[in-house]
């Protein structure tokens, strides 16, 4: 599999293409990252300390006790509460409590803290993603809201700093994509295309870690752009050129082939468009590095161990 | 078949009315009587079929009560005045009441019609209630069954005792189970003044035609039928000597409760992750799913069984497969959401009659409860599909692949499906 913004997929395997609407998922295969826990067993939520402060904490889970790495983007929703969101990814050691100074609100006129009570977890829709990570390590808790604002009026949505306005009111959409899209067993990544255009690359350290995040990628990070680009109208369906059962079946291989050969033009194109990005590192975790990678078609954050990438998070940095 | 009339018995429209000319109005009476021509049991067991209008219900008693049966067959005669029989304790006192309104209009004064009204006044299950709010209506329907002077003279003997101006007995109660309770009746619908005649309450729910009761309200993923809810526990490996028992069990009792299927069906299952669903709903889906295959498997003449192929959702490759076995009927159970090349399924069947192959195929879609939003699971809108979500819902998804097969006995089997929902229907009551 090609290098995809410094980060070298070679021992990785693409699977078969799913597309609903726009959007077409393909599953990434590979060797799991041993000693990574899931986000369900590694990451919580201990509290909201003030607007804009988050603190996570890494408890391990059944006597499992391991390094988590927090997903990137991710954000957390619960009733009654001002529901917040991370600029960045960190490292959380074994046991190890981490405040983030730099989180975000996204939802702008609800009061009241998060706690460790019901919440669930959601990762920033795409087209907020790279303003999110430029403003990592910034304190304002209403940095984003000018960006939210943005990408409520691109969905039709009032322009209010209120991401709540698309995660609940378009809730029954958007987790459909859960089910329309289906994870496949033993999948620890995919690539997003929306139209002709790889928008992200996810890679988990492990299959289990994946599963965690996949709902709140394939609904919220990528759902929201799928369901925008979506045609309204209802296409007759056209019937395949064949005249015998064993040519509607060379038919659909031929279209399956197509399809392979249109994502790995579109995933080739990309390595191009992404090329030669900047990669600052952030952290250290023993021998893994967790970097910001930034170049003028890309952004994101990976997790490597040496040439071996863990853990990505890549998109594109615009959406047009 | 009669698949236009088939069509029209489910579709919402104006209920029956008789203006006070005795002008009906509602159903579209045409298809109805040319079915009726055509074989009066055949149309009359389509009045079962799960779906269908109160009003069109109401047309199909009104094309059955008007007219003669003389030189009818046994046979007819018997099947139709059973399904009469469940039409007038099934339907809401009020239609029954207009649609007799109507045939005294008409002036249709046959035995069926008498036996039918008086089955209205004093054993549907809303009589007492109909009498009180419908007192003209039920007056003229006794006095049309029964003779005005006949119907007056019951009741003023009644009233009297004095069995000399009618024998009451001979009249009417001769034909009435609770003796008592009809004189009762009958003394009310004439009761003076009749502003003194207060609505009774109903003690019993009328008959249930849809054999579409005790569902519940709020739908969990153990209370959509007793074998879905003892797959709930086995599909996630749950084994245990209990479970299997339980399953046997209700297994033969959901069998018990849906048709043959005397032909050779091709089950695609979808067994794709979706269909495991999540949270408070996991397994949900995947379960009734599982009760419909094993249930099919008990009812179905000969069945084949093709997993969707691949790790996504290929429900077009599992319905080329299933081709292989010459199956009268292709049906696609799935949750509706398919992935590999969404459109692919409705490409697939627009390609059949290309290769002169014309089986028909139908999607069936497992849902979790009624309240499902199904306008992202509908994947070919031109390819017949019915929901399904509870263990009642199987015996009606039957007769609808009974409806959709085209092989040449399918008329038959349809008449044979009906003939047992019949069956079923009447061991409500």
């Amino acid at each position: 599999m090609t290098s995809l913004a410094t980060i070298d997929l070679a021992g990785f395997r693409l699977g078969t293409p799913q597309r609903v609407d726009n959007l077409t998922v393909v599953p990434v295969f590979g060797p799991g990252y041993p000693g990574v826990l899931s986000p369900r067993d590694g990451v919580k939520l201990v509290r909201v300390d003030g607007y804009g402060t988050v603190v996570l904490r890494n408890p391990g889970s059944d006597g499992r006790v391991g390094l988590a790495i927090v997903p990137l983007h991710v954000g957390y929703v619960q009733d009654g509460a001002q529901n917040h969101a991370l600029c960045r990814s960190a490292f959380l050691a074994p046991g190890q409590e981490v405040r983030f100074e730099d989180a975000c609100c996204v939802q702008e006129t609800t009061g009241g803290y998060l706690t460790e009570r019901d919440q669930w977890f959601f990762t920033l829709p795409l087209e907020l993603r790279a303003a999110a990570l430029e403003l990592r390590r910034q304190g304002s808790y209403s940095k984003l809201w000018p960006a939210i604002e943005r990408f409520n009026r691109g969905h039709g949505l009032r322009a209010r700093g209120h991401l709540e306005l698309m995660l609940a009111g378009r809730r029954a959409f958007l987790t459909q994509y859960r089910s329309r899209l289906e994870l496949v067993a033993g999948q620890l990544g995919a690539l997003f295309v929306l139209g002709g255009r790889l928008v992200g690359v996810e890679v988990a350290p492990n299959p289990a870690y994946f599963a965690d995040v996949w709902p709140a990628l394939v609904c919220f990070a990528y759902g929201p752009a799928a369901m925008h680009s979506r045609g309204d109208a209802a296409v007759a369906a056209t019937p395949y050129e064949a005249s015998t059962v064993e040519e509607l079946v060379a038919a659909r291989e031929a279209q399956l082939r197509a399809e392979l050969a249109r994502v790995r033009a579109v995933v080739d194109a990309a390595a191009r468009d992404w090329a030669d990005p900047d990669v600052t590192e952030e952290e250290r975790y023993l021998d893994l590095r967790l970097s910001t990678v930034v170049g003028s078609g890309v952004a994101g954050q990976i997790v490597s161990d040496g040439a071996r990438p863990v853990y990505a998070s890549l998109f594109v940095r615009e959406m047009n | 078949m009669n698949t236009e009339l088939i069509a029209q018995l489910t579709t919402a429209g104006a209920p029956l009315a008789v203006t006070r000319a005795g002008r009906v109005t509602g159903p579209d009476a045409t298809d109805h009587a040319a079915a009726f021509e055509r074989d009066p049991a055949d149309y009359a067991l389509l009045a079962l079929l799960p779906g269908v209008t109160e009003a069109q219900r109401a047309r199909m008693l009104m094309q059955l009560l008007g007219p003669s049966r003389v030189g009818w067959p046994e046979t007819t005669r018997r099947t139709v005045d059973r399904v009469v029989r469940l039409l007038v304790l099934g339907l809401p006192a009020p239609v029954v009441g207009t649609v007799l309104l109507a045939l005294r209009h008409r002036r249709a004064n046959h035995k069926h019609v008498t036996r039918a009204a008086l089955r209205l006044l004093f054993e549907h299950a809303e009589a007492a209630g109909f009498v009180g709010t419908h007192r003209r209506v039920a007056v003229s329907i006794v006095e049309h069954a029964l003779g005005k002077a006949t119907a007056r003279g019951v009741a003023r003997a009644l009233r009297t005792a004095d069995p000399s101006i009618v024998d009451a007995r001979r009249a009417l109660l001769r034909f009435l189970a609770d003796e008592g309770a009809a004189s009762d009746r009958l003394l009310a619908l004439y009761a003076r003044p009749a502003s003194a005649l207060i609505p009774a309450a109903d003690a019993a729910a009328r008959l249930d035609l849809d054999l579409d009761g005790g569902r519940p309200a709020v739908v969990t993923a153990t209370n959509r039928g007793d074998l879905a809810a003892t797959l709930v526990h086995r599909l996630p490996g749950g084994a245990s000597p209990d479970l299997d028992a339980a399953q046997r069990r209700y297994l033969a009792a959901a069998v018990a409760a849906v048709p043959r299927y005397p032909g050779r069906l091709a089950l695609v299952v979808d067994r794709s992750a979706s269909m495991r669903g999540y949270g408070e709903r996991e397994w949900a889906v995947r379960s009734q799913a599982a009760a419909l295959e094993l249930v099919l498997g008990e009812r179905c003449a000969e069945m084949s069984t093709v997993d969707t192929p691949g790790a996504g959702t290929d429900l077009a490759g599992g319905v080329i497969a299933a081709l292989n076995d010459r199956p009268d009927l292709v049906a696609v159970l799935t949750d509706g959401y398919e992935n590999a090349c969404e459109g692919d399924l409705a490409r697939v069947v627009a390609t059949l009659p290309r290769l002169g192959i014309d089986v028909p195929v139908v999607v069936c879609v497992a849902t979790f409860g009624h309240s499902d939003d199904l306008a992202l699971r509908r994947p070919a809108p031109a390819v017949p599909q019915r929901a399904f979500w509870h263990e009642a819902d199987l015996g009606p998804l039957v007769l609808w692949l009974l409806l959709n097969t085209r092989a040449a006995a399918a008329g038959a089997w349809l008449r044979a499906g009906l003939t047992e929902r019949l069956a079923l229907v009447e061991g409500g009551r």
